[in-house]
């Protein structure tokens, strides 16, 4: 068996430049999928009935259909129903935020209700309104305990990207198959790029670890 | 715009093959993965160094890669290695078996590792072998707090497997696809993959919940 690894070598501008569409969506993914998971989350927790109904149909929803099935949807079939046209990235960060907001409500819900009623209970004893104790007992506490997960999220965050390679975002898979395809050394260039992403993901999920071991007596009751 | 729905009972057959072979592939993938994935914890856990390094490696690298390109990777270094070719089935299978071999050792080996050290000791200072403590203490204990995680993963890989349709394997994902790109009806049928995937999905996840509920261990 030989290795050439001279298409890798030359074409290392090209893959730089999908290793940066990588991270800026990954970036974007995990901001707008915290910010908007974290409404769902809130919401489901505290909001009015109907609105519970609906955000519990859209989480499990979520979690019955695969991502890359919400990414073709968004991409293919949304601009023809509603007459947008997004570009590749724009679809690739709605849908990537839109499917993993639902993992982060379900680890902002899990997180709520490991804080023990009693503490609640001790807040209202003391005079507190209903959104004081949310936001100075239940959630100081809750987030602590939601950090391990949300390491796992961001993650998948960074792996998910690599799903939007089948709608053309010219990211670091994309290219990487686009590389493989003209110098006919796919083993080099896959082999490659999987360790870039190795090295990208791996130490997020390290450091998360890190920090949580650090902190994780503040969530400590 | 105008909706086609007729193009949906007329592949119906087609779906259902795709719908069974993303099945199949869920059920054998965990077939393969729930002992390896044993078999990588107790590696793990060897007393002679470099065995347990090369475990380690092993799951580190598989739990931080996208599925997608452990798919793409298996499809292109198969044939190179083995010097045969494979179906996309199989490649397919190989690529997501890593994959789930991986993630099962993690929840194996945390369950085990759950159990505190002082029931096997009781049960040494009972008499008990080193192996008998194991199967009759450690493991009937592991085993409700693994059940649940491993519930979990099985949904997780029942989405995953749609991945493995980029090397054209025949599954729901597929198959959908073609169907689009051949008939042009584009909202149509990927409106009826997402429903058959939710259907699908569904009564999985929710039973996923229930053994959480039933098996998961409070402390």
């Amino acid at each position: 068996m030989e290795f050439n690894f001279d298409p890798v070598l030359q074409s290392w501008r090209f893959l730089l430049d999908g290793l940066r569409v990588t991270l800026i969506l990954s970036g974007g993914v995990a901001l707008c999928s915290f910010i908007f998971g974290t409404l769902v989350g809130l919401a489901r927790r505290y909001g009015p009935e109907w609105l519970r109904v609906i955000l519990v149909f859209y989480i499990d929803s979520m979690r019955a259909i695969p991502v890359l099935v919400v990414l073709v949807w968004v991409y293919f079939a949304l601009p023809a129903i509603t007459g947008w046209n997004l570009p590749p990235f724009w679809s690739a960060l709605f849908a990537l935020s839109f499917h993993l907001a639902a993992y982060v409500a379900e680890v902002i819900r899990a997180g709520i209700e490991s804080v023990r009623p009693g503490q609640v209970r001790a807040g209202l004893a003391l005079g507190m309104s209903g959104p004081q104790i949310v936001r100075m007992i239940v959630l100081p506490q809750a987030i602590v305990r939601m950090m391990p997960a949300f390491g796992s999220l961001l993650s998948l965050a960074i792996k998910d990207t690599a799903i939007a390679a089948v709608i053309a975002v010219p990211e670091l898979m994309r290219r990487a198959d686009a590389v493989a395809g003209q110098s006919y050394a796919p083993v080099e260039v896959f082999s490659t790029v999987m360790i870039i992403y190795f090295l990208i993901i791996f130490p997020v999920t390290r450091a998360v670890d890190m920090v949580y071991k650090r902190i994780a007596f503040l969530g400590r009751s | 715009m105008n909706l086609d729905w007729s193009i949906i009972p007329a592949s119906a057959g087609a779906l259902a093959r795709g719908a069974l072979i993303t099945i199949a592939l869920t059920v054998l993938t965990m077939t393969i993965a729930v002992p390896c994935g044993i078999g990588v914890a107790m590696l793990r856990e060897s007393k002679f160094r470099p065995v347990a390094f090369l475990a380690t490696c092993f799951v580190e690298l598989f739990r931080n890669l996208p599925i997608i390109l452990v798919v793409y990777w298996a499809f292109y270094v198969m044939p190179v290695v083995f010097g045969i070719a494979f179906s996309p089935f199989i490649t397919g299978l190989v690529a997501l078996s890593l994959n789930n071999t991986a993630y099962n050792s993690e929840t194996f080996r945390s369950g085990i590792k759950s159990i505190r050290k002082g029931q096997t000791e009781a049960a040494l200072a009972l008499g008990m072998s080193e192996g008998q403590a194991f199967r009759q203490i450690v493991l009937p204990q592991a085993w409700r707090r693994v059940l649940p995680v491993l519930a979990t993963t099985w949904v997780t890989l029942f989405k995953d497997t749609s991945l493995v349709s980029v090397i054209a394997v025949g599954d729901l994902a597929h198959t959908a696809m073609q169907i689009r790109s051949q008939s042009f009806r584009v909202i149509e049928m990927l409106t009826a993959m997402a429903a058959i995937y939710w259907l699908l999905g569904y009564p999985q996840a929710k039973i996923a919940d229930w053994i959480h509920k039933k098996f998961g261990v409070t402390e």
